[in-house]
């Protein structure tokens, strides 16, 4: 597994891929840091990473595009299965290689607020939070992503996907205003990835929704495994 | 080492192999023969545990493929007809990549330094896999299923894209390894398959129609006992001559080759070589041999009667006239 995360991880910074995701991220974070606290004066930095957070969702799909959907195209993926290592380990090795990406990305916004931090006194709690918060949301997403890429040979379709799931989860919460059946309310709240994000913006370290994230991404990782389990018996 | 019972591999509604039993010992090379599409791709595949069978056991080595799978894919190196070469790596950290994917043991400077020098690939060892060339390229992926020393090596037309000096490299180090290994190889080469393989197996269609070694493949499909004769001298002469040898059943005359030199095809009886007799015969009659060939089944002529869909009549004769017009 180290083996794979190791490569994967180079592979993003051989190519522009990482670089890339990393600077548009944080180029983002650079305006909303601006718009939101210099221009307005404030220090809701929550409201910073909540725009942010929105754009990084929608890039997310680009660093997993790629994991499995490559591997098929180039037909690498017969070393890979025929090596002694479990179809878990492959998951999990590819997941872990873009999440350190996002990771570094998410890291490398706190620059700014540690520089703040040294002539002021900000809201660590809300800051970590909002910075804990986006991590898991993003793995979450990352392993919705691997998932995707192991279904499909093509790069296009895989990062497409994603990136409607993506746009799903970010607008589901906006369903329950039009259906009137509780039930169904219930259950989109159930699924809502924003509302088990909410608390974490608000500094609060919500277990349920940790466990929720990572409920999310090890599902996603047992489902990838058995699909490329499930490949070799087509 | 291998052993394949009643193996069966469906997509959909094809049938890529049916029902392909045969086991391979510990440290023979053993020729997997077919057309293109025949199913010798698909039964590697499941050897290797890249696929899995729809019915039928594979164990290798003692572990079955299904129950075991990383125990035999220790022991398996095996080069697919694609080699896995991911391009924006270069040789050094793909073969330091494999290394570590393989959990190989052996200490790592200097095994991947033996396996480079013994592919001849040291050359190129800090560039990119994606401005290699086909022949390095195959080459890279042979070093791959080297790695870890495995004892059972797998190979999937190993020669493709390789220019005709490295074919031959490529095939002595086969037989070098077929040594200490227990090999299987594809090919649709035949000449390949002649070099390097005790033993053939071929498949047609995902059938298994042959397994042994070229003769008792070529004597088990009751190849016609015939000698190819160019003598010069009197036509009806040495007609009538050759059917007076004993042992001959039938004589043919195939026309003039040459001012006053004449084609036969003498058809002897099963087993009696008949060569000597007519040597004999024609030195005492002062008839000048040109050209005497026993017309045994070649290899090639065994491979197109076992995989071709109308059984054309496979006649040795026809080679040979094409090979005098060269």
């Amino acid at each position: 597994m180290k083996a794979i995360t190791k490569r994967e991880f180079k592979a993003y910074f051989t190519s522009p891929i990482g670089y890339v995701f990393i600077a548009v991220i944080l180029a983002l974070y650079g305006y909303y840091f601006f718009q939101v606290l210099m221009l307005r004066s404030s220090s809701f930095i929550s409201s910073v990473y909540a725009t942010m957070f929105v754009w990084g969702m929608m890039f997310i799909p680009i660093l997993t595009m790629r994991t499995f959907s490559e591997e098929m195209k180039n037909k690498t993926d017969q070393a890979l299965l025929t090596a002694p290592v479990g179809v878990t380990a492959i998951a999990a090795g590819k997941f872990l290689a873009s999440f350190a990406v996002f990771a570094i990305a998410m890291t490398a916004t706190l620059i700014p607020v540690l520089i703040i931090g040294f002539f002021s006194a900000p809201s660590w709690p809300v800051i970590l939070g909002n910075y804990l918060g986006s991590l898991l949301y993003g793995a979450a997403m990352i392993a919705i992503g691997t998932y995707i890429s192991s279904l499909t040979q093509s790069q296009l379709v895989a990062a497409i996907s994603t990136f409607g799931i993506s746009i799903l989860l970010l607008v589901i919460d906006q369903l329950t205003s039009l259906v009137t059946d509780d039930f169904t309310v219930k259950i989109i709240n159930w699924l809502s990835f924003t509302t088990r994000y909410q608390p974490f913006t608000k500094g609060i370290l919500s277990i349920s929704s940790i466990v929720f994230f990572l409920s999310v991404i090890a599902v996603f990782i047992f489902l990838t495994a058995r699909r490329i389990e499930n490949k070799r018996w087509r | 080492m291998i052993e394949v019972k009643n193996l069966s591999k469906h997509y959909g509604q094809n049938t890529a192999i049916d029902n392909i039993s045969f086991s391979v010992e510990e440290g023979s090379v053993v020729g997997f023969l077919g057309p293109n599409g025949a199913g010798k791709s698909t039964t590697m595949n499941i050897i290797t545990g890249y696929l899995s069978a729809s019915s039928g056991t594979v164990t290798v080595g003692g572990f079955d493929i299904l129950e075991k799978p990383n125990e035999v894919k220790k022991l398996i190196g095996y080069l697919p007809e694609i080699p896995p070469l991911y391009p924006d790596m270069t040789v050094e950290e793909f073969l330091n990549y494999m290394y570590d994917l393989k959990k190989v043991t052996i200490p790592r400077k200097k095994h991947i330094k033996e396996i480079c020098e013994l592919l001849k690939i040291s050359d190129v060892y800090g560039r990119l896999i994606a401005n290699l060339s086909k022949g390095y390229r195959q080459r890279v992926g042979f070093a791959q299923a080297l790695l870890g020393n495995p004892s059972v090596l797998i190979l999937d037309e190993p020669t493709v894209g390789l220019d005709p000096k490295q074919i031959i490299e490529i095939r002595n180090m086969i037989k070098e390894l077929g040594k200490s290994h227990t090999i299987i190889l594809s090919s649709h080469i035949l000449p390949e398959i002649q070099a390097v393989c005790e033993r053939i197996i071929i498949i047609n269609k995902g059938n298994l129609v042959a397994d042994g070694t070229r003769e008792s493949i070529s004597q088990s499909l009751g190849g016609e006992n015939k000698v190819t004769l160019c003598a010069e001298g009197s036509e009806s002469e040495i007609f009538k001559g050759l059917k007076n040898i004993n042992n001959v059943e039938a004589v043919e005359c195939g026309g003039e080759k040459e001012p006053g030199v004449f084609e036969y095809y003498v058809f002897a009886k099963k087993g009696c070589d008949i060569r000597r007799d007519i040597f004999n015969y024609c030195s005492k009659n002062n008839y000048p041999v040109l050209r005497l060939v026993n017309s045994a089944l070649s290899l090639e002529d065994v491979f197109l009667r076992l995989t071709s869909d109308n059984n054309i009549e496979v006649n040795p004769t026809n080679n040979e006239e094409s090979g005098d017009k060269k």
